[in-house]
């Protein structure tokens, strides 16, 4: 082996304390995201083929059931929103989930990076991919079936997005949760986690057919009332008032609460060695 | 052997105690740790040495701030493991030999990755990412992605990492385990050329018992969670094997009066062979040739072996 690079001043080693060091780390995670997404061929089936493929199935089906064209954008807004939302969140899931597929994690989190670089940086990696799912999703429409997402204006579509963007952070911070608590085990919720809110937050339908005590869950779910304010532009009148403040509102809550949560499981890896089980 | 003369430590660890809690609902306990204590002076090569399941793993875990003590204190480089670990973190680094990465990014990809963790500017962190791929001959790898290395490169690759911060205290657990010998001998010449060039203290784990014996000012035994025995290697030798062997032959049996001899710890003899356990061989074999002389015992053949750290290691593993 070589001789020994020259060292480097200590306080550059710890990287000079503020928010460019802040960023570095930020991007870390985010870079690593991007890097491992790019030489993954499975990428083009997450972010083109399924939720195309998802959207041609609905968008067919409902054509042949002859709905009419306010039903159609009804149902394939709540498909945008679905594949939108799982993307995104899969790839804050992925924060905990690389780390534990390659039995690395103790090697990251031995470095001086506090959670929110962790989820930061992927959830800045969710966002690019769940963007650019929605926007194809959205010229797909456009194209098959004659849907504009920005008939009503741009806001109301970007409105949207951000909101389905924030419920995925949150669902994401809940799946890195429940690796970090149970291990690999709880793997199968980040692929599930989405199909939960599915049922309750009428992706397909209004909330209001859905059963009254069923309609108090959905009502704290933040995507009902993001479905629920754009569709309001469609003509469909939401079941519970103001839908963007409550959507946003919610979907704050749900991502601070989730990242105290995963902050929490993290310390707890840490005193039942759980970090360890998980490493090499 | 470099002898570590600073006063100041730079881990101290008093009473630790883990126990693991497994299994659900009724969860059995696991004591990994009973009672540990020690320190390292600043600038020393530290070995922790143990059959497996000793608890050198949970130890550098909670040096290395990943796992959290039950009870008992540890303190690295002045700093509380737990109260201060952020802090502990920004000046340590850890390597393992069993260590793993993102399967698909490429050598260079990972030390840039581990450099940014650490904060570090694009103008350090370029020239030290470059220095670290020739400092350990992956330059020509560094574009090769992680799963397609080979093992001895991958270790490699473990241990560059380790150096990206410039860490004050090294956490090497087990860092050439299935290594090929010649690039073994290469890391530990590197592991001590650090120690020399940079003060950096160094805490290494190691099934080697020659690694440790090579490297180590000092040394651990556990064993179940408790140290069994530490000090400098030379010292624990004798310490533990109760000294140096000596295995004369000779005629007669004018030896007979060897064991009333200062230092002579045991003797024994088999036809004309006569096996002598001295403290010391250096300080002890002139008397003991005066006092075969003395009595006309010619010696005709001398053996001198001193013990190896590993027989101390299977010693204390019994």
């Amino acid at each position: 082996m070589s001789d020994l690079a020259a060292p480097i001043g200590r306080g550059e080693a710890l990287g000079s304390p503020g928010l460019g060091s802040e960023l570095v780390k930020l991007s870390a995670f985010f870079l690593r995201s991007w890097r491992m997404s790019r030489r993954n061929m499975f990428t083009l089936f997450e972010i083109v083929f399924w939720p195309v493929v998802n959207l041609l199935s609905v968008g067919l089906l409902i054509t042949f059931l002859r709905a009419e064209p306010g039903t159609v954008v009804f149902v394939l807004v709540g498909t945008f929103a679905l594949s939108t939302v799982q993307v995104c969140q899969l790839d804050v899931a992925y924060a905990a989930l690389f780390d534990m597929w390659s039995r690395s994690i103790k090697h990251q989190l031995v470095a001086p990076i506090r959670p929110w670089h962790l989820v930061l940086g992927s959830w800045l990696m969710g966002m690019l991919r769940g963007t650019a799912v929605f926007t194809l999703q959205a010229l797909v429409a456009h194209w098959v079936f004659g849907v504009s997402v920005v008939a009503h204006g741009l806001a109301p579509a970007i409105a949207l997005l951000v909101g389905l963007l924030l419920s995925a952070a949150a669902v994401g911070l809940l799946v890195c949760t429940l690796l970090m608590v149970f291990g690999l085990r709880a793997e199968m919720s980040a692929w599930s986690g989405v199909s939960l809110v599915l049922l309750l937050c009428g992706v397909y339908y209004p909330v209001s057919i859905l059963p009254a005590p069923l309609q108090v869950v959905a009502a704290g779910v933040p995507l009902t009332h993001f479905l629920e304010a754009f569709r309001a532009n469609l003509g469909y009148a939401p079941v519970f008032g103001t839908p963007l403040l409550r959507g946003y509102g919610l979907a704050v809550l749900y991502v601070v609460g989730g990242y105290a949560l995963f902050a929490w499981a993290i310390n707890r890896a840490r005193r039942t060695g759980m970090l360890l089980k998980l490493s090499d | 052997m470099n002898r570590v003369t600073a006063t100041e430590s730079a881990v101290e660890v008093r009473d630790l105690h883990k126990t693991f809690r497994t299994g659900w609902p009724r969860p059995r306990l696991q004591p990994a740790l009973r009672g540990v204590s020690f320190a390292v002076p600043r600038g020393a090569i530290f070995g922790v040495l143990g059959p497996n399941g000793a608890g050198k793993t949970t130890l550098l875990s909670i040096l290395a701030t990943l796992l959290v003590p039950d009870r008992g204190e540890a303190r690295v480089l002045g700093l509380d493991v737990t109260r201060d670990a952020h802090r502990v973190r920004q000046r340590i680094n850890l390597s393992s030999g069993s260590a793993s990465f993102l399967w698909s990014l490429t050598a260079q990809e990972i030390l840039d990755v581990a450099a940014r963790s650490y904060g570090l500017a694009a103008r350090v962190r370029r020239p030290r990412v470059t220095a670290l791929l020739q400092q350990f001959e992956l330059t020509a790898h560094a574009a090769v992605p992680y799963n397609e290395l080979s093992t001895g490169l991958k270790q490699r690759l473990a241990l560059a990492k380790a150096f990206v911060n410039d860490p004050e205290l090294l956490i090497l657990d087990e860092p050439t385990v299935g290594l090929d010998p010649d690039i073994s001998v290469r890391i530990r010449e590197q592991i001590a050329e650090l120690r020399r060039s940079r003060r950096m203290t160094i805490l290494l784990s190691t099934h080697y018992m020659r690694e440790a014996e090579q490297l180590c000012d000092e040394v651990v035994f556990l064993r179940q969670g408790q140290i069994l025995a530490g000090g400098d290697p030379d010292t624990l030798k004798r310490e533990v094997l109760l000294g140096d062997r000596v295995e004369l032959v000779v005629e007669g049996d004018g030896w007979r009066g060897l064991s009333s001899l200062p230092g002579v710890l045991a003797c024994t003899s088999d036809g004309g062979r006569v096996r002598v356990v001295v403290d010391d061989a250096r300080k002890r074999l002139p008397e003991i040739f005066r006092h075969l002389d003395e009595r006309g015992v010619p010696v005709t053949d001398l053996t001198v072996t001193e013990p190896t750290l590993e027989s101390v290691f299977i010693e204390l593993a019994r």
